[in-house]
């Protein structure tokens, strides 16, 4: 009996891994061949010898980037100055709509709950232009590319599933207790949501730091384009470069890798809060 | 006096929700209607009403009708792709031993975080004419393909999608096999359904409202593709891969129509609602006839 579950346990464990490197083949292959000098990328697929061009080459040092030695790491510091805020305010905001929605009772409670339903499934697409003019003063501002996709709609409906299946006696007995509302919401209500909290900020995150048409319309000035943008707009047309090509994307998926896989203990919990 | 001032804690809290409700989604949704029936150009003061006008010309442009079937033709293999490959691995991570399930669901995931810019200039040059891949197919093999001009750009884009996203669908399936009881599972051991029974008889069953939320997201994905086109094909070759997004924009920003562009965008919302309420219905159906 024992032998036959192992059997198939090691069945089961060769094709999960041989789907995870098909998955993960893609990466392999990126990160490699941007350590690689030029003359071997895409000419190797195991690292004989390494090399940083690609990296110096982006990062300044080289003659070739010399004009404006800066550009990638001012991307990439772009792509952070506007997504931290964005998951900031989103977390935040999410948390307060999510328990004020939830555990407080007052007078068009409802309309609030149903503009939000109508929000999280409108398609934002109709709002491009109009959006794009109210913005207009603000473009190559970092609060024009932060503002219209500062609050997340699906981060609220989180906060909101999760307040759902906490009793409100908890908040009841703190407010019995003399607690106002904002003590509750900083010290019972914002603890107890921690997963919930991680997964909006880095959802959020990610989904901001990988957007493309709003940063592209906003912040056409090369001094204010994100790192997405920048390789979008660096690396569709000239292909003679396809080392800092792949360093630049590296450096693109890194941190938003990194951070997942820090929190990702929290996903767990959390995950079962996205489809009620 | 005390009970007014209670009062006034939800909507303190409800306020930036509100303020940003106002000024980005209320007031921009007005004046997207009102664009609608312009056919103002994005820049200058002047404009004429034209009605219905651009409305009518939907009906006649070549572009609409091609993002309106292109998002039908993304959708079904992504939707069917992204369910079967969802549902494989996820099976497969479920009867993993338990210390590498955490691990695999993980690595997994890790295609959704990529952003769809740095897939598609990895892949452009890929596919350009002097890559290695290129140059080794025309040297060795002697062919001499354009991939992203041919019928093949269409597949190259299914794929990078279907890649991106199989595994975050599949961790919300793994987490419903996860949360159906090891109870149900014995008693369904008890009556002798096992294997390939209890997955059609007991799992998928039990876990429909789940595979309802993964074929509804999946379905509304395929209504947002943008990076893709944009950045591999440009909607070419003749129109075979353009979307709604990738029309909306150069409508928009492009050719500067941005009254029709507006319009275009109302007729995008339209069919996503359609759509998206058409297969909720479907999947409710099945789920009365199969669910628990």
């Amino acid at each position: 009996m024992k032998k036959k579950v192992k059997v198939s346990t090691v069945i089961i464990c060769i094709v999960t891994l041989v789907l995870m490197l098909i998955s993960l083949f893609p990466y392999y292959y990126m990160v490699l061949q941007s350590f690689l000098p030029w003359n071997m990328v895409d000419k190797a697929l195991v690292p004989k010898v390494v090399s940083l061009d690609s990296y110096r080459y982006l990062l300044g040092g080289n003659a070739a980037g010399a004009k404006d030695a800066l550009k990638w790491i001012r991307a990439l510091m772009n792509s952070f100055l506007v997504s931290i805020p964005t998951a900031a305010v989103s977390m935040w905001v999410g948390l307060m709509t999510g328990y004020a929605t939830t555990h407080m009772q007052y007078k068009g409670k409802s309309i609030i709950y149903s503009s939000l339903l109508f929000q999280m499934f409108f398609p934002v697409i109709i709002l491009l232009v109009p959006r794009y003019m109210l913005i207009r003063p603000l473009a190559n501002h970092y609060l024009g590319m932060i503002l219209p996709l500062v609050i997340s709609i699906w981060g609220i409906f989180m906060y909101i599933n999760y307040f759902k299946t906490v009793p409100s006696t908890v908040f009841e007995a703190a407010k019995i207790d003399g607690a106002s509302d904002m003590k509750i919401l900083m010290l019972i209500a914002l603890p107890s949501t921690k997963s919930i909290s991680i997964i909006v900020f880095l959802s959020v995150f990610m989904t901001r730091w990988n957007e493309l048409m709003w940063d592209m319309l906003v912040a056409p000035d090369v001094k204010m384009q994100t790192l997405n943008v920048m390789i979008s707009t660096q690396f569709n047309q000239n292909s003679t470069l396809p080392g800092p090509m792949y360093a630049a994307s590296v450096m693109l998926t890194l941190p938003v890798i990194i951070l997942f896989l820090c929190f990702s203990k929290y996903f767990k919990e959390g995950i079962n809060f996205m489809l009620k | 006096m005390n009970k007014k001032k209670i009062n006034l804690m939800p909507w303190i809290f409800n306020s930036p929700y509100i303020i940003y409700s106002l000024v980005f989604l209320f007031l921009p949704l007005g004046w997207a209607l009102w664009l609608s029936v312009t056919d103002w150009n994005l820049m200058s003061p002047k404009y004429n009403v034209v009605k219905l006008g651009n409305f009518i010309k939907l009906f006649t442009d070549e572009k609409v009708h091609a993002a309106f079937w292109n998002s039908l033709r993304y959708l079904v293999p992504i939707v069917i792709l992204c369910f079967v490959l969802g549902v494989g691995i996820a099976l497969l991570v479920s009867r993993l031993p338990e210390k590498l399930k955490g691990f695999a669901a993980v690595v997994f995931f890790i295609p959704y975080l990529t952003s769809g810019v740095s897939t598609s200039v990895m892949v452009k040059y890929l596919f350009s004419y002097n890559s290695a891949f290129s140059t080794f197919l025309r040297e060795r093999l002697n062919l001499n393909i354009n991939w992203l001009q041919s019928d093949m750009a269409f597949g190259i884009i299914i794929f990078m999608i279907i890649w991106k996203m199989a595994g975050y669908y599949a961790l919300f399936v793994l987490s419903g096999i996860e949360s159906v009881s090891e109870d149900v599972y014995e008693a369904a051991m008890l009556d002798g359904c096992t294997g390939i029974k209890k997955l059609i008889h007991i799992t998928m069953p039990m876990i429909l409202p789940t595979l309802t939320s993964v074929v509804v997201l999946a379905a509304g994905l395929s209504f947002q593709i943008f990076s893709e086109p944009f950045l591999l094909t440009g909607g070419g070759p003749s129109l075979s891969t353009t979307t709604w997004q990738l029309e909306i924009y150069n409508a928009s920003f492009v050719r500067f129509q941005s009254g029709y562009g507006a319009a275009m965008a109302i007729a995008n919302a339209v069919q996503i609602f359609v759509v998206i309420q058409g297969i909720t219905w479907v999947m409710n159906k099945l789920s009365r006839k199969f669910g628990w």
